[in-house]
This record gives structure tokens, C-alpha cells and sequence, in this order.
């Protein structure tokens, strides 16, 4: 009996997990399970299916899903675009790691405020607000998520691959295409996806830039949740996370074929 | 072992780190330390004079503890929350986790505390205080008189043990509420069918005591739009129909269902838009408070065309852009109007800013204009544990004294009678010390607006709320995907596939012809 007690107690690394697992319990889990069982809800707490019919049955809901979906890609690609080369440079120099610090140094800035000033600034300025000045919001809110990952493989390359391909033959066009942007496959799926996905769930960006006249999925869940809409707003955060679920997959499997493709370059 | 004891002890303390905010999150017990009443008071933000030391005004809420524990002999201490929007209260309200005395929501929400059965008649609950009215009654006249302190007499004074100023008792008529308000109200709220736990209708005036009420008006910039566009325009200054080039894309509309609901049916109403179905309607009640697809098909074609004149919506920051001139006009509330009305004086005492609430006559279409009057109230949910108090707070909001600090105090207009107001001799010093004019307080338009059948009450829309968010979801997200995303997509590939050619164009040029060995190879042997 007491051996079994003493057991029971014992005191390994694994208990100081628990608050942090109870945590997870509370804030994570128990609130999903919530959404989960809200969607088959209607006001009066009857099960029903109807919700499901009003989102999918619903025109404007899907147009707002497109909407968002389209704005993270396109936020997405300008991120890359401006993000890569910034990188590539940064990795090249060897003061580039104080320089990336520049970059990232605006991340501990919190982003609401950042909105905001970007938000006085466009209007000191005097330029409308609207698409224009929300995908301006999003790349400069998000391109630090980019570039961070970005730098660290492009600064991890070994240096030797470059050679050798010049040794070989190759020049400046092939060395990149065929050494280094293989290499950094991997940062830039992680880029993608740190920034992909935080951007279809934006709402106060798109708010803020646009004083409220582009409409994203985000804004759309708080609209349904503000308005007591309980059944239709959790169905749309499951299909949010589903959208991320969808995302976080593809890139994890992008990520296993990179590995091939660096073993296959080895 | 002694490393197991400090294990233990860091994992207690760890454990006990994240385990004590939750628990004080959740401290659900209101039980103050014996020989303390509690009130708790579930309010707006910024919805009571909180004092402020500048203009020598102290804490409304402080003095009501004061007053209550000279009247009743016992201390009292009020805990007070806010809240933003009227959803995030009846979320906590109808989920039965708020636990409080007191609520102050707006009339639609009154309605469907109501109707969910969760408002305690005033009626009743005097019935239930009587006793303890009684008691209070033979204690003050029990009192020496000769020893009291001069507050303690004036509290005293002050006290009515029949709750005079509550217009939801029976015998009090109208209280202290401005009779025309409360006409408006028992119009509309009178005879409320389907209450849950109630046969037949339900009078809601016996539920609640109106707090503040205002309209709904445009805020404008008395350079941009003159008055004379105002009373020729009325509504149409929100959708621009006069097409002044300084106001385009200059207007802020409300990001709120109702309100922008609203404003799209005035509009329509008085530009004659309607389908002829509606040609009934002859006032503002009526109007608001149609739902039904047609009308909604209608807004939100209205809504969706305004979109191209407006700057966007906003609850909050709409009077700083007005006052920094980013926008010109700004569909308001009555209070903050007013309040960026006063802010907006100019060095030569004339007003940057102007508020309108759209009256009488369209001249172009000769079709009426309505506008939407609003109001919060005061009223007492089932779970109230302190029954005596809540009712004395209410009747002590009703006093003349309250109304006018808290109308000062908050910019909206007090619920109280206009006439008992100009007739306190409090209210007449109390304007002058905070610096007003008394008659030009009391004339304004805009904080008394003329009450009758142009100004319309809006109803809980129940089931059919829905459907207005639905429509709402789609008048603010546009017609359909936005084209102008495409064009930006197309335009990234393009820039891309461009840049990518010409790097291979220059590489192709530049390299021919090719080196075999790179400058780096050669560095390294030698």
C-alpha cells in the first residue's frame, strides 16, 4: 500500500509539465471542444444542422472566405518576394545578423500600435484607405516572419555546395537555381507558412486600414459572435481551422520531399 | 531527499503560479466582509459621473454609499463592472453567470432579458422591501434630529420612502421621467406577448426606469456642408446625393448593425425608394422596425451603393476624425455628437462641428424624415441579492441632482423630466459652477429633440436578427470578390516572371563567354 502511494508521488521532470498541461486543458482544448459542440447548436441549445446550411448555404459568407483566402496568398507572395532577396543579401554579408535584428526589431513593437501609427501616417499623407493600404499593413506586420526564417537557412548553406557548383562549371544563375534556392526549400516553406496562416485569420489590419470597409473571414467570426450568432460563428472557426490544418499539412509534407531533395543533391 | 523536497516545493509553487489567477478569475462570491450591504451594478463604460476633481464634482457612486448608510444605518459597498456593447452583457446575462443587482442596457435588450424571463417586476419587488421601507421609516423618526451633521440631514431630506421617482411603479405616474419618453415607450413596450414564466402581455414599463435617451443624427463640418444642404439633403448628406466633391469618401458610417440599419431606412424612406408595398407607413416605428426579406433586399442595395462615397465605419473613432477634420461627416449618436460639438469651439467661439437630426420635410421628394430615438434603462435582474438597494439606486439616479451630473458628466441626455430639472434650484447652480448657460442648455435641439411620431423606438428584431446580420455581413464585404485582387495577383506574376526573364536576359549576356574557373577557385591556389 504505501510502496503503491509512494509511487503514485513520485517526483520526476514530468510534473513540472503539469501546470503547463492543465493550462492547455483549460484554454485550449476545453474552448475547441466548445466550438465544436456550439456548431451543432441553435439559440435555444436544440441539435441541429441548420447552421452548417447557413454558412455553406450562404453566398456572402463564402465570398468573405474567398476574399480573406485571396489576401493571404497575395500577402503571402509579396512577403516572399521582398522577403528572398533581403535575405539572400543579409546572409551574404557578415554583418547581416545585426541588420536582421533591425528587422525584427519593429516585432517587439506591439503590432496594434504599429497599425495604428501605419494608419496616421497613410492619412497624413493622404492616401485612401482601402485594399491598397490593408495588403501594405499586412506585408509590413508579416515580413519579419518571413525574412527570419529565411536567413537562418540561407545563412546555414554550407558554402562549400556554391563552390563546388562553380567549380563545376556553373554559372551565377545555375549556382542559385540549382544550390542555393534548393537548399533553402525548407526556409522558405516555414516563411510561408508563418505567414500564410496568421494572415487568413487577421481581422483588426484589415479593420484598422480600411476603417472597416474590407471585410475579412476574421471580422466576419467576431461580427457572428458579437451578435450572439454562436452556431455560424463556430463553424466558421472550425473552418479557419481547418484551413490551417490544411496548410500546416501540405507544408510539413513539402518540407519531407525537401529533405529528399537535399539528400538527391548530396 | 532533500532534492525530492525542493522538487516538490518548486512544482507546488509552480502549480500554485498558474492555479491562483485562475481562481481569482473565477472568484464568483460577492459576500463582502460582514456588516457591509453590497450592490453590484453591471453598467456602460463611462455611463456615470465618476467624479472629477478639476470642476469639484465627487463620485456619484460614493455618494449613494454615503446616502444609504445615513438612511438605512448600514454600510453599503457597491461593485461596479462595465460593459461595451450590449451583446457582451446579455451574453453573460442569459448565460445566468453575471450574478448582479443592477443592469443598464438599451431598450431592445430590455426586451429580450424580458422575454427570456429573466427581469424582476418593480412591483413586485416592492411589495418585498416594503417592510424593510417600514423599518427604515421608524428609524429616521427615531433619530435626534439636534445631533446630525448637515449631509446626514440633507440625505435624509432626500429620502422618499415610496421611491417617488421610479416611473415603473404604479402609483408614481411618471416619476421623475419626462412624460413624452415615456409615451414613446409605452407605445411601443406596453404590451409584450410570449414572456417566458408570465401569462398574457407584459407592461415592460414595469421593468425598467428610463436612464439616458438621444437620437440619431449626423455629425458634420460646418465648412464642408452648409445648413442649407442639411435641410434640403436630410439624409442624403450620408450617401452624398448633393455629390459635394469635398465630402466624397470623407463620411463614416457606424459599424453596428441597427444603426446603419436604421440609417439606410430613413434614407430610403425619405428619397421615396421603397417598394410600393410599403406605402403604409406613415411614422418612424413603423419604418424601423420592418424586417422581412423585401426591405432587407432594399437596405442592402442602399448600403452597398453608399459604399462608394463613404470613408468606412467606425464605433469608436468617428468624433477624433471629425475633430481632426479627416472626415467631414460622421452618422452619430446624439451624446457624442454633442460632446464633439462642445470639444470642437473654436479661438473665435464658433463651432467647427455641427449636429443635425434630420426633421421635417424633404423639399425635392416632399417625403418626411424620420429619425430613431433611443434609450437605456434601469432595470433588475433575478439573480439580485440586495433588493433594497437596487431600488433606492435607482430612485437616487432619478433625483434631479443625479440626472443633471450624470447628463453633464457623460454628454447624453437625462431621461429626467425637462420641467423638474429647470425648476431644481441644484440644476440652476449646478449648470452655472460646470460653466454653462442654463436656457441654452435646456433650448438645444439636439439634446432635447421634439419628441413625437418622427422619432421611432426599435425593437428587439428576435429570429429575424439573423437575417439582418446576414445582410450586413454582405453589404459590408461588397458585391463579390473584390476584382481589384486578381489585378493584384496577376500583377505580382507578372512582375515576378518580368524579373526572372530579365536576370536570365543579362546572366545570358554578361557570361558568354562562359569562365570555367571562378575568381574564388583561383584565390585559393595559390
Amino acid at each position: 500500500m504505501t510502496k503503491r502511494t509512494h509511487k503514485k508521488l513520485r517526483l520526476t521532470k514530468k510534473v513540472f509539465s503539469f501546470p503547463y498541461i492543465l493550462f492547455l486543458l483549460l484554454f485550449v482544448v476545453i474552448p475547441l471542444v466548445l466550438i465544436l459542440v456550439n456548431a451543432f447548436l441553435d439559440s435555444e441549445n436544440n441539435l441541429t444542422l441548420d447552421n452548417f446550411k447557413m454558412f455553406f448555404g450562404a453566398p456572402s459568407s463564402l465570398i468573405v472566405l474567398g476574399n480573406s483566402l485571396l489576401v493571404g496568398v497575395i500577402t503571402t507572395a509579396l512577403c516572399l518576394i521582398i522577403g528572398y532577396p533581403v535575405a539572400y543579401i543579409l546572409s551574404k554579408i557578415s554583418s547581416g545578423k545585426i541588420i536582421v535584428l533591425l528587422y525584427v526589431l519593429p516585432m517587439f513593437i506591439n503590432f496594434l500600435i504599429r497599425t495604428l501609427a501605419t494608419k496616421a501616417i497613410f492619412i497624413a499623407m493622404g492616401v485612401e484607405l482601402g485594399m491598397g493600404t490593408v495588403l501594405f499593413g499586412m506585408v509590413y506586420n508579416y515580413l519579419p516572419f518571413m525574412i527570419m526564417p529565411l536567413h537562418t537557412t540561407l545563412s546555414g548553406i554550407d558554402k562549400s555546395y556554391i563552390e563546388a557548383a562553380q567549380d563545376l562549371g556553373a554559372d551565377k544563375a545555375t549556382v542559385f537555381l540549382k544550390t542555393v534556392l534548393p537548399l533553402s526549400v525548407s526556409g522558405i516553406l516555414s516563411g510561408i507558412t508563418m505567414v500564410f496562416i496568421p494572415t487568413i485569420s487577421t481581422y483588426a489590419i484589415s479593420q484598422l486600414l480600411s476603417n472597416g470597409k474590407i471585410f475579412l473571414f476574421g471580422d466576419s467570426i467576431q461580427l457572428s459572435f458579437e451578435q450572439g450568432l454562436y452556431g455560424v460563428g463556430s463553424i466558421m472557426s472550425i473552418v479557419m481551422l481547418i484551413f490551417v490544418l490544411i496548410s500546416n499539412f501540405i507544408m510539413n509534407k513539402f518540407n519531407r520531399n525537401s529533405n529528399a531533395v537535399r539528400r538527391s543533391l548530396w | 531527499m532533500k532534492r525530492k523536497f525542493t522538487l516538490c516545493l518548486t512544482a507546488i509553487f509552480m502549480l500554485a503560479c498558474t492555479l491562483l489567477p485562475l481562481l481569482a478569475a473565477c472568484d464568483g462570491s460577492r459576500n463582502a466582509a460582514s456588516g457591509y450591504d453590497t450592490l453590484v451594478i453591471y453598467n456602460w463604460e463611462d455611463y456615470i459621473d465618476s467624479g472629477d476633481s478639476e470642476m469639484g464634482r465627487s463620485d456619484l457612486r460614493d455618494e449613494f454609499e454615503r446616502y444609504y448608510e445615513n438612511v438605512t444605518g448600514r454600510p453599503l459597498r457597491i461593485t461596479y463592472t462595465t460593459y461595451d456593447t450590449n451583446e457582451t452583457m446579455m451574453t453573460k446575462v442569459l448565460k445566468n453567470d453575471a450574478n448582479v443587482d443592477l443592469i443598464c442596457p438599451s431598450e431592445y435588450s430590455i426586451e429580450k432579458l424580458l422575454l427570456a424571463g429573466l427581469l424582476e417586476n418593480h412591483n413586485d419587488l416592492m411589495k418585498d422591501i416594503a417592510p424593510q421601507l417600514a423599518d427604515i421609516e421608524k428609524r429616521l423618526d427615531g433619530l435626534d434630529k439636534q445631533k446630525l451633521g448637515e449631509q446626514e440631514l440633507a440625505d435624509i431630506e432626500q429620502f422618499d420612502a415610496s421611491l417617488g421617482g421610479m416611473s415603473s411603479l404604479k402609483n408614481n405616474g411618471d416619476g421623475s421621467i419626462e412624460p413624452k419618453i415615456m409615451s414613446v415607450i409605452r407605445n411601443m413596450f406596453s404590451n409584450i406577448e410570449g414572456v417566458k414564466g408570465a401569462e398574457g402581455a407584459v407592461d415592460m414599463t414595469e421593468y425598467m426606469v428610463p436612464y439616458m435617451y438621444g437620437t440619431l443624427g449626423i455629425l458634420y463640418n460646418t465648412n464642408v456642408i452648409s445648413e442649407q444642404e442639411l435641410e434640403n439633403y436630410g439624409w442624403g448628406v450620408l450617401w452624398n446625393v448633393m455629390e459635394n466633391e469635398q465630402l466624397e469618401n470623407k463620411i463614416l458610417m457606424k459599424d453596428s448593425v441597427r444603426d446603419t440599419y436604421a440609417a439606410a431606412l430613413f434614407y430610403l424612406y425619405e428619397y421615396d425608394l421603397l417598394p410600393e408595398k410599403y406605402d403604409y407607413i406613415t411614422t418612424a416605428q413603423e419604418l424601423i422596425n420592418l424586417t422581412d426579406p423585401d426591405i432587407l433586399e432594399t437596405a442592402e442595395e442602399a448600403l452597398t451603393s453608399q459604399r462608394d462615397h463613404i470613408s468606412g465605419y467606425e464605433v469608436d473613432f468617428g468624433k477624433d476624425d471629425m475633430l481632426n477634420e479627416i472626415v467631414y461627416a460622421d452618422f452619430a449618436w446624439s451624446g457624442d455628437a454633442l460632446w464633439a460639438v462642445e470639444e470642437s469651439e473654436q479661438d473665435d467661439g464658433s463651432f467647427l462641428l455641427g449636429y443635425y437630426c434630420p426633421t421635417g420635410v424633404n423639399p425635392n421628394t416632399g417625403k418626411e424624415r424620420f429619425s430613431n430615438i433611443w434609450y437605456d434603462g434601469w432595470v433588475i435582474p433575478t439573480t439580485v441579492k440586495n433588493k433594497l438597494a437596487a431600488m433606492m439606486f435607482i430612485d437616487y439616479m432619478c433625483k434631479p441632482q443625479s440626472a443633471i451630473r450624470n447628463s453633464v458628466a457623460i454628454g447624453y441626455s437625462s431621461a429626467a423630466s425637462k420641467e423638474l430639472l429647470m425648476g431644481d434650484e441644484y440644476v440652476k447652480s449646478f449648470l452655472e459652477d460646470q460653466e454653462y448657460d442654463f436656457d441654452e442648455y435646456f433650448d438645444d435641439i439636439g439634446r432635447y429633440p421634439k419628441i413625437d411620431y418622427n422619432l421611432g423606438v426599435m425593437r428587439d428584431f428576435g429570429a429575424r436578427n439573423e437575417d439582418l446580420v446576414n445582410m450586413w455581413q454582405r453589404a459590408k464585404s461588397g458585391a463579390g470578390v473584390d476584382v481589384s485582387l486578381f489585378i493584384i495577383i496577376a500583377a505580382i506574376i507578372g512582375a515576378v516572371a518580368i524579373a526572372v526573364a530579365l536576370y536570365f536576359v543579362f546572366q545570358a549576356l554578361k557570361c558568354r563567354p562562359r569562365r570555367i574557373v571562378s575568381k574564388r577557385a583561383d584565390n585559393s591556389q595559390k
